[in-house]
């Protein structure tokens, strides 16, 4: 069945008139009194007709098709401008994308539950040390124990610490892999549930059970392209077989991610006295489940009481310096902790777009609703009420604003891509994020609330008839209230700008500090290679006699100009136990103070030779130096001059704190201050010794003749000459070492460079929109101004100095925003950091100039004014 | 199909008007002006339908598949939309004559009661 248009409809009326009419001719009626009669039988047409469209249509089918057409119309209409409808979709895209984007990560952050049961009784302990900066201490086996045994609120502990062991099966070559290891209790504290076979449970306790691990969900899928067959494979984990007992489900890797989970007897490192006896010995996190009935809040004051009372019993490993307490959270607020100050500074930069999109689109639409108020005023005159002209802008706006909306959701997707990789350093749920349905709604929403807006913003034309039409209103008449809000728009878009270009400003100078920052290491030469251990604490003789011949076999392949070793690859590896205090004859500490603490370095001989480290007095370590041999050291510069100020460090004495070695090092030494800890280089009090004394290497170090990265086959080729199953890995120069980490600082100037850059980039569009909008209604008043003998110089500058003032009120609000925002981070979270003056100045000189850029067409436009056209114009 | 209780323009006239119109299209298809024509000459100039609401009414026809348009030409040659019944359009007239059957029985009884139920 065909729906009848209105056509058809009309059709039928008057073919039935047709007929009514010839029927009376035929009865003897005159033609003319026929038709009157026939047309007064039928009564309303239009009514007829509309009782039958109604038949077909309901009245919420009218409305939409009048949308819909009203729509057309301003689809057309936007074709016609179709520049200013192109910056008006970018404009919003570039706004809605990145609150969408934005919005993702926030969400997968902070809003979705983890998939561990029960999450908000899963709790997260940590042990702190306020005293000396740090945050989170971790706990040793001893401490772990004296909460388990008194703590009752907590109803089971979970305990969880990391190691890399090499792993050697499932057809792979050797290679590292990070392993958790845990307790029996850990799964059941976590929640987690297998996805294939089972997980580590309390059987799996004690130095006698059998050894497992567990999969991670993650290894399990991109490394094994999940296999089945899986479990009940053995593998070999460092020095010993494991057998794998399941595969983890996924689920959020915390504290740390890792390949693989293995029970307590798969380390021998973990069965050492040492993990079990010494309080000092850190290395172990620590979760629990909450009892029933037992509160957060309860739980916290338990642990403290318990926590106070062992730090009081055991005073020799609680310095009071140290002041060490205890903190707990659910797992949930403890990952999403970090990521809370950036997320905020995340969705304070989008929404600073956001706003600064609207109010762009805003100015433009407001200029073009200037521009056709003589079309509304017709149209008003023509009958068209209120509602219909208000309709006729809404309708333009919305398909602005839809059209704007579905690019920034197209944009949205990589830009998700992005701020996950960039959030992910802040809590790993970030990787979670994806662009879903809510998102789409969220960029809906964002759309409909500037479509209603951006609808109201133009002013009707006024209904007062005398002055409705205005038969003079050939051209654009512009209001001073008019003029005042475009220019307040304009200059809230610079405000805004200026705010992300000082914060960009900011984190690229930090970068440019950190990247161009003078290290005393050679960096292009030396190439850098992590050869670890079977695993932590495996290696003994047989690792310093794998790294001797490595050495020696090494420094006679073609292109290396040397070969030395040590523990720590600078600012790769984070060594948590290298900080040692030390005592030095001759250095009497001031009373109450206790002795230094030195960084601790063991390397190999040639060591600061290769990486290009100068020696400033006394000699370098050599094959001499053996461990029957005496005991040496050297002293970085910081030592020697803090602690000897007259220098006489060398030949000194200096022994290591809390008797770990019987015998005192002689000072052989003293080389130029390198901090491999930090990229900018701060003085650093290092103390070196030989591994062959004191030590274990695991990390190798090439300088060459040419370009290092061709060494790595041939290096690669000596280690498993040696050792089949010698893990070889990470092969970088140490200039290529600093790029990788700061990557993170990198990507944090790179967002909000992107920021900064889109929100300038849509200002300058703002300014030059205004202006030339504004230069374009006062063509007249120009003409005049040339007609009475103004220079167009003089006008040029006239329009230039409109959009410096507009760029310098819109630096001067921004900036005392700017001032506001950081007082209130300041109170927030006590983290206000003032920016320099270079990056302050720099992004107020980039406004300046990029708003006198845009005024430069508008104000060529203005002094090119034909005066008589401009005359006959009104 | 039977009627919805609570469709307002379904009271008994409307009703009425769909029942005449199907019946006089019971014998061949006709257009509105004919139908129109019909009911009147029918019903002896009784019953004159508003065109105002006869189309309405065809229209409502048609889209509950009773009646079938299309456009044709009259008997006077001259173009016209011709209505015709559909089968179950048939069908709904039996049921409709079924019912105004019973209607005016049941309005009979009432106003023309049985004297033996009389008191």
């Amino acid at each position: 069945m065909r729906t009848p248009d209105d056509v058809d409809l009309e059709d039928e009326i008057r073919s039935h008139l047709e007929l009514s009419i010839r029927e009376r001719i035929e009865r003897g009626e005159d033609p003319q009194s026929a038709r009157r009669a026939a047309l007064e039988e039928f009564g309303s047409i239009a009514a007829a007709r509309d009782s039958m469209h109604r038949v077909w249509y309901s009245r919420w089918f009218d409305a939409a098709l009048l949308l819909f057409q009203e729509i057309r119309i301003g689809l057309r209409s936007l074709l016609r401008t179709r520049g200013l409808a192109i910056t008006v979709i970018v404009t919003l895209a570039l706004g809605i994308g990145a609150n969408a984007a934005i919005f993702s990560v926030v969400r997968s952050v902070l809003l979705r539950p983890l998939v561990n049961r029960d999450a908000d009784r899963l709790l997260y302990i940590r042990q702190t040390a306020p005293g000396i900066g740090t945050e989170n201490l971790t706990f040793s086996m001893p401490e772990i124990g004296d909460l388990e045994s008194r703590v009752k609120s907590i109803s089971a502990f979970g305990d969880f610490s990391s190691l890399d062991f090499t792993l050697v099966g499932f057809g792979m070559e050797p290679r590292v892999v990070t392993a958790g290891v845990v307790n029996g209790s850990f799964f059941d504290v976590m929640g987690l549930r297998p996805v294939l076979g089972r997980l580590i449970n309390s059987g799996d306790d004690g130095p006698k059970a059998a050894p497992v691990v567990v999969l991670t969900h993650r290894f399990w899928t991109t490394e094994l392209h999940s296999d089945p067959a899986v479990v009940g494979k053995v593998i070999r984990l460092g020095p010993g077989n494991a057998t794998v007992v399941g595969v983890l489900e996924p689920s959020v890797p915390y504290p740390t991610e890792t390949q693989v989970i293995a029970n307590v007897v798969t380390s021998p490192h973990h069965l050492s006295a040492t993990m079990q006896k010494e309080r000092w010995h850190r290395m172990t996190d620590l979760f629990g489940r909450l009892a029933p009935g037992a509160t957060l809040e309860g739980a916290r004051a338990e642990l403290k009481a318990v926590h106070a009372s062992m730090v009081h019993a055991h005073p020799e490993s609680y310095s009071a310096r140290d002041r060490v307490g205890i903190e707990v959270k659910t797992l949930r607020d403890q990952i999403a902790a970090p990521a809370h100050t950036i997320l905020l500074l995340l969705v304070a930069a989008a929404a600073i777009v956001f706003v600064i999109a609207c109010s762009n689109v805003a100015n433009l639409i407001l200029a073009r609703s200037v521009r056709r108020e003589s079309e509304l005023a017709v149209r008003a005159a023509l009958g068209a009420s209120r509602g219909a002209l208000r309709r006729t802008l809404l309708a333009e706006s919305l398909v602005l604003c839809v059209a704007g909306a579905a690019l920034g959701l197209l944009l949205a997707r990589p830009l998700v891509a992005v701020a996950a990789r960039y959030a992910a350093r802040f809590s790993v749920r970030a990787l979670e994020a994806r662009v879903d349905g809510s998102v789409l709604w969220l960029g809906a929403g964002l759309a409909v609330v500037a479509a209603v807006l951006l609808g109201y913003v133009p002013r009707l034309p006024s209904f007062d008839r005398s002055n409705a039409l205005n038969p003079a209103a050939g051209g654009i008449r512009i209001t001073p209230g008019t003029n005042r809000r475009l220019k307040i728009f304009a200059a809230t878009q610079i405000a805004c700008s200026f705010l992300l270009l000082v914060g960009a400003g900011m984190l690229v100078a930090t970068l440019n500090a950190m990247s161009t920052a003078n290290t005393a290491y050679d960096m292009r030469q030396v190439l850098a290679v992590d050869v670890p251990p079977p695993a932590p604490g495996a290696g003994g003789e047989a690792t310093d006699h794998f790294f001797q011949e490595a050495m020696r076999r090494i420094a006679v392949l073609p292109g290396v100009d040397g070969v030395a070793s040590g523990m720590v690859v600078p600012w790769r590896d984070e060594f948590r136990h290298t900080k040692i205090q030390f005592g030095f004859e001759g250095y009497q500490p001031v009373s109450g103070e206790e002795d230094p603490t030195c960084m601790f370095r063991p390397v190999s001989p040639r060591f600061f030779a290769v990486l290009g480290v100068p020696i400033v007095a006394g000699r370098d370590f050599t094959d001499g130096d053996r461990p029957d041999t005496e005991p040496v050291a050297i002293v970085s510069q910081s030592v020697a001059q803090r602690l000897f100020p007259r220098g006489e460090a060398l030949n000194r004495h200096l022994w290591l704190d809390g008797g770990f070695e019987p015998s005192r090092r002689r000072i052989v030494g003293v080389v130029a201050d390198v901090d491999d800890e930090n990229v900018v280089q701060v003085p650093t009090m290092t103390v070196y010794v030989p591994w062959w004394q004191l030590g274990e290497p695991s990390r190798l170090f090439v300088r060459a003749a040419a370009d290092p990265y061709a060494l790595v086959p041939a290096v690669t080729r000596t280690l498993h000459d040696l050792s089949a199953d010698q893990a070889v890995e990470r092969p970088a120069t140490l200039a290529d070492v600093r790029t990788q980490v700061l990557t993170p600082q990198r990507l944090n100037a790179f967002v909000f460079s992107a920021f900064g850059g889109i929100a300038l980039l849509i200002a300058v569009v703002g300014v030059a929109g205004v202006l030339a909008f504004s230069v374009g209604a006062r063509t007249r008043e120009f003409g005049i101004r040339l007609a009475v003998g103004c220079e167009p110089r003089q006008l040029r500058a006239r329009v230039l100095r409109e959009g410096t003032v507009i760029a310098a009120a819109g630096i001067l609000v921004g900036g005392l925003g700017g001032i506001a925002l950081a007082w209130l981070a300041g109170r927030l979270f006590g983290v206000a950091q003032m920016p320099g003056v270079l990056p302050i100045a720099g992004a107020a000189a980039l406004l300046v100039a990029a708003a006198i850029l845009a005024s430069l067409l508008p104000a060529v436009r203005a002094s090119h004014v034909d005066v008589i056209q401009a005359l006959r114009s009104e | 199909m039977t009627k919805t209780p609570d469709d307002p323009r379904l009271d008994l006239l409307q009703g009425t008007l769909d029942m005449l119109i199907l019946r006089t299209l019971q014998w061949g298809p006709r257009h509105g002006h004919g139908i129109g024509q019909e009911i009147r000459r029918q019903s002896e100039e009784l019953l004159r339908v508003e065109t105002g609401s006869l189309y309405p009414a065809l229209h409502r026809l048609v889209k509950r598949g009773w009646l079938k348009s299309e456009w044709g030409v009259s008997e006077a040659n001259q173009r016209a939309k011709f209505y015709r019944l559909t089968p179950s359009g048939r069908a709904q007239l039996v049921r409709e004559q079924d019912r105004w059957s019973q209607l005016v029985r049941a309005i009979g009884r009432i106003m023309n009661p049985a004297p033996a139920t009389e008191e």
